[in-house]
């Protein structure tokens, strides 16, 4: 099967190592992950993310449903707000980890994997027959693109119609950028400060509007040494900020309390939905594993699949793996029984023929949090 | 493509990237080439053998890791490792910055040079082989 592309190709192709990703051809790296990667946590840094799923749920009955289908609260989620949300099966399972906004009273906006393109939209679409609902997928008549990183703001201000100081964390606003109407919202994958921005009206086969709008950030964030970022640098920030990455950190067979997803999570929401069932039984019975974060005590770089021990038995493995910049050392996600996932405890992680000592840390994120991320203390 | 790559004539290459210089005192210095550090990008870590180990032509004897890819190193010659370049384990990069010489990997002392010596590729015939993989 051909692989997809974006409306940001063209630039890719000529400035980007390609790779495939969820059936999409994108860029790795254009200068190298290092570098990326240090531009976002220093400076800021440009991603397309183009090949994520996005649709709009509108009608009279949008809230309900996607207070049915998803586990945040969205009955509170005020206009112009967005919040970070699970999708369940009825088991509990993780179907997928979206955002959710809410851009007027019947107008929902939701944005979820690339990899759950398909299985995302034809599950919101099969639940949305029973609501007063219009499912809508609009993945590829909107461009994606991601600017992070703490001089975000200042690199974006110049060229955006709207102050963007008034727009708070998961907060968003319909701004005129770069000559563009655009959604622009203070989220993003990489722990920093910054946004993500939806071009409306951008259908895959005219990509000029969103090359042109690259270009002008680009232009914009030169005094601030921006750098255009490509998926390797994505997952090391993610990993450095302790984000699931689906499909490796969770799945369908992994449920939000193990995952230590609770907080997004609303049992006492006024609705129920899907999987609430099967949660509360889930934390009744009390949890038998959980998502932990490992740092490497001695060298080594644990990766996706490699065995976690503790005394001579295997008791986990590594979800998500790899070096980190900031920490100039091998970091890990993973799951291991609940008695093992205290901060401090000892563990081995299996590199080839070799346990290798590592030791779970606080994960959410990885990095001192006063000198790195959208907490940091201002300079 | 292949001319992006430098290829240093007077070295011996394996089809797996790495390449082998015989030194004056009958040693061998290993390492991988440019091609090699260029696909892997940004080397972070080393796994290196200990002095004294035997190693088998052909067969791996270490790793190399990026940020994305882990990657075996196969092992030009047999012989006993006299030396691993220690310098790796704190910057790695220097196989990145400096292939064919800071960034040498590991020293052999060959047990059968002359023989195995047949088997590796000199600059023109490894030149060929990056043109055939370039095609692919």
């Amino acid at each position: 099967m051909a692989l997809r592309r974006t409306h940001l190709y063209e630039y890719h192709r000529l400035h980007g190592r390609l790779v495939e990703f969820a059936g999409f051809e994108m860029p790795i790296w254009f200068e190298g992950i290092i570098p990326e990667h240090n531009a976002v946590r220093n400076s800021v840094g440009i991603f397309d993310t183009s090949h994520m799923g996005r649709a709009s749920v509108t009608g009279e009955g949008a809230e309900e449903l996607l207070d049915y289908l998803l586990t945040n609260d969205i009955s509170r989620l005020e206009p112009m707000r967005g919040c970070y949300t699970l999708m369940c099966n009825e088991q509990g399972g993780i179907k997928d980890d979206l955002i959710a906004y809410r851009l007027s009273e019947n107008h929902f906006f939701l944005v979820y994997n690339a990899s759950n393109r398909e299985k995302d939209y034809n599950w919101i679409l099969k639940h949305s027959r029973d609501f007063d609902v219009e499912v809508r997928d609009l993945s590829d008549s909107v461009a994606m693109m991601a600017v992070q990183g703490p001089r975000a703001e200042e690199a974006l201000q110049g060229i955006t119609s709207e102050p963007l100081s008034e727009v708070g964390r998961f907060h968003c606003r319909e701004v005129i950028i770069g000559g563009q109407r655009a959604l622009i919202a203070r989220t993003g994958y990489t722990g920093e400060d910054g946004f993500e921005i939806y071009l409306w009206d951008t259908p895959l086969s005219q990509p000029s509007k969103a090359l042109d709008l690259w270009g002008k950030i680009l232009s914009a964030g030169r005094k601030f040494g921006i750098k255009p970022c490509g998926l390797g640098a994505r997952d090391s920030l993610r990993l450095e900020a302790g984000m699931p990455l689906y499909g490796n950190d969770i799945d369908e067979e992994t449920n939000p309390l193990e995952a230590r997803l609770r907080f997004a999570v609303k049992f006492k929401k006024k609705r129920p939905f899907i999987g609430k069932e099967a949660l509360l039984r889930i934390r009744k019975e009390g949890v038998k594993r959980r998502r932990v974060g490992i740092r490497m005590v001695e060298r080594g770089i644990p990766r996706h699949g490699y065995e976690i021990w503790k005394e001579g038995e295997r008791i986990g493995y590594v979800t998500s793996g790899g070096f980190s910049p900031t920490l100039n050392a091998g970091i890990a996600m993973g799951y291991v029984p609940t008695e093992y996932s205290k901060l401090g405890t000892e563990v081995e992680v299996k590199i080839r023929r070799r346990l290798v000592r590592g030791k779970i840390v606080k994960f959410h994120p990885f990095y001192d949090e006063t000198k790195y991320g959208y907490r940091r203390e201002k300079r | 493509m292949s001319e992006e790559y430098e290829i240093p004539e007077d070295l011996y290459y394996t089809e797996e990237h790495e390449w082998l210089k015989v030194l004056e005192d009958g040693t061998a210095l290993v390492g991988i080439t440019d091609y090699a550090q260029k696909s892997l990008h940004e080397v972070v870590y080393v796994e290196l053998p200990n002095p004294g180990d035997m190693v088998k032509q052909g067969e791996a004897f270490g790793t190399v890791e990026s940020v994305k890819a882990v990657s075996d190193l196969y092992s030009p010659v047999s012989g006993i490792v006299e030396e691993v370049n220690e310098e790796l384990l704190d910057s790695p990069e220097l196989i990145n910055s400096d292939p064919y010489g800071k960034g040498w990997i590991v020293k052999i002392k060959p047990k059968s040079l002359e023989d195995e010596l047949e088997n590796l590729l000199n600059a023109e015939q490894y030149r060929e082989h990056l043109g055939s993989l370039e095609a692919k």
